[in-house]
């Protein structure tokens, strides 16, 4: 997949395959015949990928989740317009906190302008060095947060992968396979080989083209739905999850057998 | 009051001392950490008040048992969120030889991972590396244990403990929590001891606010799963695994 990296500071990796065989034992590589991109598939603008959780703020996780129209509940309650309810950013200090793997994306305001009509422009006014300066270390605050993915593990057995997201002026050109792929890099990297992730049915031609697939054990995915029909009775309560009010099973209370 | 002073309310930690009652465990139980990042300052495994709507619950049922049993009244919204895990007594029992046999579920994670390997020969599962599994414990969200205690008659205080069922849970402590490793004694299955054990994992997940419980199913047991309120795919919702291309 070929980036046009054209500052500096983009620490977009083209040969993902390269430095991903170093770290574990199989030799990993971008599968030539899994890239059945179509061909006008274009490469995304310049940006640069962390692995670091300190960059990710709530707040502008809130934003670009609620641009993308993604809900961490996967039963989100909806508004009127039909737009999922937006997160608590508290909630999702908390989420991110306790996340094994935080993967954010960031990219400089000029190239979300309109829809790719900031590279295509040559910028031809005189060549200053404070230019140079702006190019070489763009301001601190002009990186937007345009792409994300978390991942969740037991530090030794299993992990799983949630919250992927791309704001959608920037979809379809290989930036949520980014996210993704260095996630998995990194899990890998850590021993852990058991990744899963949920979604939901048009999410998974792109889990497909990341690399995953159906359970080879045969597993069956399953979550817990049960809500409250009729009336509660004395001892049952509900939890809001989302637009589902799961029904919480009762305290167990000993049993004394003679 | 005859004194002619008011007693002040002591504070929530003086409260915990007074009200805690201990449990004797044996010498191998290793701590665990994962809850809430409270980590108990000694070895225990104790029954401590919780958030008054638990104990609400547990409450009406010993209200209409009529038992004897000593219901401890805690203070109520004593703590935002229960930083010391709690253990129920499943069952009990007394055998005809005198042994005194309880069944005990608890949250603390307090597991030996011997044990745990133990019980996963004991089902049949393959073995997988020990650290891995000490780790994966180590950083889950919860770990529910089941242990059978046996007190013989004339052995006085010697408590024999046995693993006999587990479940884990991993979670962000906000949003998601799969449900891993639900493993049973195969000489204790179908007396609802699974059932139970995944039933509290939920009630407690739920407790804290994460709505979304995961779970990979074998097909074997997906119909025991669907009894205790799990749905295949729902809503289309599908779990995929990462294969390593070559």
């Amino acid at each position: 997949m070929a980036v046009t990296c054209a500052t500096l500071p983009s620490r977009v990796s083209a040969s993902a395959s390269a430095s991903a065989s170093a770290c574990f034992p199989f030799s990993y590589s971008l599968n030539p015949s899994l890239n059945s991109q179509p061909k006008s598939r274009k490469p995304p603008p310049p940006i640069t990928i962390s692995a670091n959780p300190s960059h990710v703020d709530p707040f502008q996780l809130r934003d670009l989740l609620a641009a993308a129209n993604h809900s961490c509940h996967r039963f989100p309650a909806l508004t009127p317009d039909g737009r999922a309810e937006s997160a608590d950013p508290e909630k999702l200090r908390v989420a991110l906190h306790h996340s094994s793997v935080v993967v954010s994306v960031f990219c400089r305001s000029k190239f979300l302008a309109e829809d790719g009509c900031g590279e295509g422009r040559y910028d031809v006014s005189p060549f200053t060095f404070e230019k140079l300066f702006d190019r070489v270390m763009p301001a601190e605050r002009d990186r937007r947060l345009v792409g994300f993915g978390r991942a969740v593990s037991d530090g030794g057995l299993t992990a799983s992968i949630h919250d992927v997201v791309v704001v959608p002026s920037l979809q379809g050109r290989g930036i949520g396979r980014k996210i993704v792929e260095r996630i998995t890099r990194i899990i890998t990297g850590r021993g852990i080989y058991d990744i899963s992730a949920l979604c939901s049915e048009n999410e998974s031609l792109f889990l497909k083209a990341c690399g995953f697939g159906e359970d080879c054990l045969g597993s069956t995915t399953m979550m817990y739905t049960r809500t409250a029909t009729g009336f509660l009775t004395n001892n049952q309560a509900i939890q809001p999850a989302g637009r589902m009010l799961l029904l919480v099973p009762p305290a167990r209370v000993p049993c004394h057998c003679k | 009051m005859p004194f002619g002073a008011s007693i002040p309310s002591p504070p929530p930690t003086y409260l915990v001392h007074h009200l805690a009652c201990w449990f004797q465990v044996s010498n191998k139980c290793w701590i665990h950490n994962g809850l809430s990042g409270f980590v108990p300052a000694k070895r225990r495994a104790m029954v401590l008040p919780l958030r008054a709507s638990f104990w609400d619950s547990i409450k009406s049922g010993f209200l209409k048992n009529n038992n004897s049993t000593q219901v401890v009244e805690p203070p109520s919204t004593f703590m935002e969120e229960d930083p010391f895990p709690q253990d129920i007594v499943l069952l009990e029992k007394t055998q005809p030889d005198g042994t005194f046999e309880q069944i005990i579920f608890s949250s603390a994670g307090d597991v030996d991972v011997y044990d745990v390997q133990a019980l996963c020969d004991k089902v049949g599962w393959p073995r997988r590396p020990l650290t891995k599994i000490a780790a994966s414990l180590k950083n889950s969200y919860l770990v529910a244990t089941l242990h059978l205690i046996s007190r013989s008659p004339g052995t006085e205080g010697i408590d024999q403990k046995q693993l006999i069922g587990m479940a884990r849970a991993t979670s962000d402590h906000a949003f998601n929590a799969t449900i891993w490793d639900v493993l049973v004694d195969p000489s204790y299955q179908g007396q609802g001891l699974g059932k139970a054990l995944v039933e509290q994992l939920i009630r407690v997940l739920l407790q804290r606010d994460i709505g979304n419980i995961t779970l990979f199913a074998d097909n074997k047991v997906v119909d025991f799963y669907k009894n205790l309120g799990f749905e295949a795919d729902p809503e289309g919702i599908k779990g995929m695994f990462w294969y390593p291309r070559y």
